[in-house]
């Protein structure tokens, strides 16, 4: 069994909760710009541990409400000879 | 499309038309015999000036750039203006507009990584010209074009520079 790591995000759903904010507003309150609020938002790229936190800061939550780290497990691929010995 | 993908597009450009001009002048200049293939002088006088062209080109080019988005993004907000009859809220969308521009054009820490990752791809062309340039003068292959290899990769990793930081920024660094 090989681990696969994935940071997710919640952006879009705390961006919905906090009255739809914009990403442009969201990408101001965290000092970046828009296409970065973008691309995290979309999982293209994974912040660094300050923007993560000033992202965190902007919706007034804890930064694990933020971004979750999750293990996914992936099956390695059954080696056929392997299996019929 | 964003600011970041717009300005490297211009920049790309910019160095392609260099380029060209650079190769055309040379293949010009040899043809009619002003640079001869073992007289690196003029060759040398050549890639002076075009490297001054080059940074006077690019200097401009920034500068038109930039107005000319500040003017697209101006005109697209400057819309909703025209759209809202109260002065006070007209004073609001103008005073957006000036922090949309500002906005827009913030170099963050994601445009950094894409920089430093494109420059990698840079250097490494750049490298690789420069082996190309050594391997065809051990061929026994004139200095002139040897010479002419390294100055076009030098170009070339710009505009490859330009190339790989659009496609980061398409799909995610």
């Amino acid at each position: 069994m090989g681990k696969k790591f994935e940071i997710t995000n919640e952006i879009r759903k705390l961006r919905f909760f906090a009255d739809e904010m914009t990403q442009q507003q969201l990408a101001e309150k965290a000092g970046v710009s828009r296409q970065t609020i973008v691309a995290v938002e979309g999982g293209k790229y994974n912040p660094s541990l300050e923007l993560a936190f000033r992202i965190a800061q902007a919706f007034n939550v804890p930064i694990e409400e933020v971004f979750q780290y999750r293990v996914i497990e992936k099956k390695k691929k059954t080696n056929k000879k392997g299996a019929q010995s | 499309m964003t600011y970041q993908i717009t300005r490297t597009i211009t920049r790309i450009l910019s160095g392609a038309v260099l380029l060209i001009v650079y190769l055309v002048q040379v293949t010009g200049r040899y043809q009619s015999g002003v640079l001869a293939m073992n007289e690196l002088q003029s060759l040398a006088q050549l890639m002076l000036v075009f490297i001054g062209i080059g940074i006077g080109v690019t200097i401009a080019v920034e500068i038109v750039f930039h107005i000319l988005y500040s003017v697209g993004i101006a005109v697209k907000e400057s819309v909703k203006v025209e759209a809202c009859n109260d002065k006070d809220r007209e004073k609001d969308i103008e005073e957006d507009i000036e922090k949309n521009i500002k906005q827009e054009m913030v170099e963050d820490e994601m445009a950094k990584l894409i920089d430093l990752k494109s420059l990698r791809i840079g250097y490494v062309i750049t490298g690789i010209g420069f082996i190309t340039s050594l391997i065809i003068l051990v061929l026994g292959y004139p200095i002139f074009l040897m010479v002419n290899i390294l100055f076009g990769s030098f170009f070339l990793a710009g505009i490859m520079e330009g190339f790989a930081k659009i496609f980061y920024y398409i799909r995610g660094v």
